[in-house]
């Protein structure tokens, strides 16, 4: 149901070694909407990520996805629940091709009990084969299918990047986190991105984006969270946030090469 | 009590060379991060060198101790130049695991090509005459011991901590990265780790020599010893290492002596699984758990991406089921059918291997314990209960499953290096229990009269009737596994290997995958054990023991990780190659150990997996030079 929220944090703390990367965040992103957070270098957007998807525990706050409470909840459990996420650096599969890397993100989604594969019965085949056609689409989409028998780790980093996105998209995600999926892209593959997260909006999918590129955050996003030093100092549509004197502040203030 | 001191004595002088080869392992691996496995092989080649000096050259003793010893500082330096480095930028941990395995047999099989198969004794330094201290003999060679051991870690240790170099040698155990930023030539320190560790081992051998027999397979047993030592007393821990080599004889020498020289090893490796298990940093909690693997480095060589898929594969194996069938007529009644029978039996326990190491990239070094599980749980119920073989069979597996899971879950925690020296643990314990527990399995000398395989009241007695049982049941597996891995299941397992916290990210339940693929693993491995087991109508505790789990990872590196089929290229060339030609048995450990070696650093994707990306290079390259090639690449 449209107007509802998809993810939900409420005072959540972390800090490392006596350093506060979090503090007293609290946020939502609604459902079928493409949220950003946006925030300086060390501003403590990706530990935001690792916190929800519970990659490490918070010092206190919680969270929910689709009013199920998050924390303390394996990373796979958390997967289950449709929270599908990306990492900030490419991370492809190596020893395994482009087209293997997309199927691993359908694993939710395979049916078929393991003494069933062994077997390779019919319903098995039909299973893989239905999976290999909807990969093979998506890398059409991201124009990654003339190289899906290469190695992936022998794309380029910005095709990797890609692969990333259309493999947790395999795993139909009713929300999808994407740390930074614009880095090492070049402009032409940037407006490909664009195009494939606004298509993902419209399939449905809710977004939750951490980008340093502005152009691309100001031009799709529904919702914007600035972060800085750890705390969240502004929210709201991409021309109230850049109009905030606070956001202006923490970015030339300290960081005036940001484009 | 005058006894009781005598044992103890001996075990504080067997404990100082342990000692010193558990100072050699701390060295290397602060340096490195990785345990030089070969570290026992030092003291056999410094006993025997010396022992060549002595005899043959006419050394006298004081030349001859330090002659020893600068030749295997000069091997251990040139090992690390030789191997040790080019092999580091490409392999993860546990491939450095397995090429120090390599190493270790490399050094067995020159020891016997060298020095043969019989054991050596050194004559002792100061006569053979025992002093008597308030009517307890001591061997005089003991003060050499105690003085050398002595001397050696006060000098070690002044090194490394009141020198500049050893602060430069302690920077790099604790980040060799940022120690090499601050100038710290890193490759100097891991080529002075390796070459003292080596002279460390070889006086340890010079001045034990005296009271044992030392012979070329002996560094197996320092190894691990000294590994034991250095795990007790915390990995990294010079101290914990010194404590844990003197503990660790005390406690050998008193169990000998009051308990059973059969049993000496079983108390301390049970401590020692104990020890990795619940307190990872040691006895003393000296170094602790350092260089955790968050997300180990997987060079791109190490994993063929490309495998053998459609009509390819097809043809392949029915080329494969075809030869299978036909060679039993085509070699007539020869023995290279029983050759042939043992080929296909280790091939089973390798493919399960295979799913656990070249799958899911965990290290097991004690797989032949689940051999000798399951075979002995079989042949026992076989021979003594008068058990159907199949139904022993059964349980054998049953077993071995428990014991797979207990040790599952019970090392759960445990990551990389630390499951890859559990295993270890677990194998040696193995070893040690098939050996001491003479009245069940027949002890060393092994257990006999094991009826062939039965089923329904055939009997497969001959050898080409055990080769079709056994061939058959290879092919089911591979037909079976190969499906496994080529749908969701084996991709998980492949994605697990690759990257745990993306494959996490993406819903797969990472622990529970690496259970289940250890659990088949073991089953197979019993399954193997069995076979074995009612082919010979003999097991013996060496047939299954940790160097037989060493040999399968040869087959398995040497033939191709994740392949499943590469593997039985490994296994064919070391069963076949040596029952062929007789005459070079003598040469086989260090070919086995040449092999792995090589394999190692310059092939890590194996025969098969190598082969399979030169073809793909070839292709890729022919496609890109016809003119009709279009957009190969979209980067």
């Amino acid at each position: 149901m449209p107007g509802s929220i998809a993810l939900e944090a409420r005072g959540l703390y972390k800090s490392f070694g006596g350093v506060l990367a979090i503090a007293d965040v609290s946020f939502t992103v609604r459902q079928g909407s493409l949220t950003a957070a946006i925030g300086p270098n060390g501003a403590g957007k990706t530990t935001l990520f690792n916190l929800v998807t519970n990659l490490y525990p918070p010092d206190a706050g919680s969270a929910s996805c689709f009013g199920i409470d998050l924390i303390g909840r394996a990373p796979d459990a958390v997967a289950t629940l449709g929270l599908v996420r990306t990492f900030q650096t490419a991370r492809a599969f190596p020893g395994m091709t482009v087209l293997e890397n997309v199927l691993v993100g359908a694993h939710l989604r395979v049916r078929a009990k393991p003494w069933l594969q062994a077997l390779w019965l019919r319903a098995v085949r039909d299973e893989e084969r239905a999976i290999r056609r909807q990969a093979e689409a998506l890398l059409e989409v991201v124009g990654l299918a003339d190289r899906r028998d290469d190695a992936a780790i022998s794309l380029p980093l910005g095709a990797q990047k890609l692969l990333e996105v259309i493999r947790a998209l395999m795993a139909r995600p009713r929300l999808l986190l994407l740390d930074e999926p614009a880095a090492g892209l070049n402009d032409v593959e940037t407006a490909e991105l664009a195009r494939l997260l606004l298509a993902v909006r419209a399939a449905g999918v809710t977004l939750m984006v951490v980008e340093h590129n502005m152009s691309l955050v100001m031009g799709i996003a529904d919702d914007i969270i600035v972060l800085d030093l750890g705390r969240v100092i502004a929210t709201g549509a991409p021309a109230a946030v850049q109009a905030d004197p606070r956001v202006i502040e923490a970015y030339l203030g300290r960081e005036a090469e940001i484009a | 009590m005058r006894e009781a001191v005598e044992i103890a004595i001996g075990g504080v002088l067997a404990g100082s060379v342990f000692a010193l080869v558990a100072v050699g392992f701390t060295l290397v691996y602060s340096v490195m991060g990785v345990p030089n496995l070969a570290q026992g092989a030092f003291v056999v080649l410094g006993a025997l060198t010396m022992y060549s000096l002595e005899t043959h050259l006419r050394w006298p003793l004081l030349a001859a101790v330090p002659g020893a010893a600068v030749v295997a500082a000069l091997v251990g330096g040139a090992t690390e130049r030789l191997v040790i480095r080019p092999a580091r930028r490409r392999l993860p941990t546990s491939g450095m695991l397995i090429l120090m395995v390599g190493l270790l047999t490399l050094f067995e099989g020159a020891s016997l090509v060298i020095w043969g198969s019989q054991p050596y004794s050194i004559p002792a330094f100061s006569g053979e005459r025992p002093a008597a201290i308030a009517g307890i003999r001591i061997p005089t060679q003991g003060f050499w011991i105690l003085g050398a051991t002595a001397a050696s870690v006060v000098l070690l240790w002044y090194i490394l901590a009141r020198t500049v170099f050893g602060k430069a040698l302690r920077a790099c155990a604790e980040n060799p990265v940022a120690a090499s930023l601050m100038g710290v030539p890193v490759s100097r320190m891991t080529l002075f780790a390796f070459a003292a560790g080596a002279a460390l081992g070889a006086i340890g051998g010079e001045v034990l020599g005296p009271i044992t027999s030392i012979e070329f397979d002996t560094g197996r047993f320092f190894t691990n010893s000294g590994f034991i030592a250095f795990a007790l007393g915390g990995m990294g821990s010079f101290f914990g290492a010194v404590v844990g080599g003197v503990g660790l004889g005390l406690v050998q020498q008193l169990t000998a002596g009051y308990i059973s020289s059969l049993f000496s090893n079983t108390l301390t490796l049970v401590l020692l699984l104990a020890v990795l298990i619940w307190r990872p940093g040691g006895l003393l909690g000296g170094g602790g758990v350092r260089r955790e693997d968050v997300r180990e480095f997987i060079g791109a060589s190490a994993l063929p991406a490309y495998r053998l898929t459609g009509r390819a594969a097809w043809s392949l194996a029915i080329l494969g089921a075809g030869i299978v069938a036909v060679l039993p007529a085509l070699l007539g009644g020869t023995g290279l059918t029983g050759s042939l029978v043992i080929t296909g039996i280790l091939f089973i326990g390798v493919l399960g291997l295979d799913l656990l190491m070249g799958y899911t990239g965990q290290v097991s070094l004690g797989h032949a314990g689940f051999m000798a599980v399951g075979g002995y749980t079989a042949a026992i119920l076989a021979t003594r209960l008068g058990v159907a073989p199949l139904v022993a069979t059964g349980a054998g597996i049953a077993l071995s499953l428990a014991v797979a899971l207990v040790l599952s879950l019970v090392t759960a925690r445990l990551r990389g290096l630390y499951l890859a020296l559990a295993t270890l643990a677990f194998g040696l314990l193995v070893d040690s229990v098939t050996v001491g527990l003479t009245g069940v399995t027949g002890g060393p000398s092994g257990l006999v009269g094991i009826p062939s395989f039965s089923l329904g009241g055939y009997a497969f007695a001959s050898a080409t009737s055990t080769y079709y049982l056994v061939w058959g049941v290879a092919g089911a597996l591979v037909i079976v596994l190969a499906n496994l891995a080529r749908s969701g299941y084996g991709r998980a397992l492949r994605a697990t290997r690759a990257d745990q916290t993306a494959a996490r990210a993406l819903g797969i339940r990472v622990p529970r995958y690496k259970v289940s693929v250890f659990l088949i693993s073991a089953a197979l491995a019993a399954l193997a054990g069995s076979l074995y087991a009612f082919h010979f109508h003999f097991l013996s505790p060496e047939m299954v023991s940790t160097s037989r789990s060493l040999e399968m990872i040869t087959m398995l590196v040497l033939g191709g990780e994740g392949t499943l089929v590469g593997p039985l290229i490994g296994v064919a060339l070391l069963t076949l190659l040596p029952a062929a030609v007789q005459p070079l048995a003598t040469y086989k450990t260090l070919a086995e150990g040449l092999v792995l070696v090589l394999i190692m650093v310059y092939l890590p994707a194996g025969i098969f997996g190598g082969g399979l990306s030169g073809l793909q290079r070839l292709a890729s390259r022919i496609t890109h030079l016809s003119p009709h090639a279009g957009t190969a690449s979209s980067g």
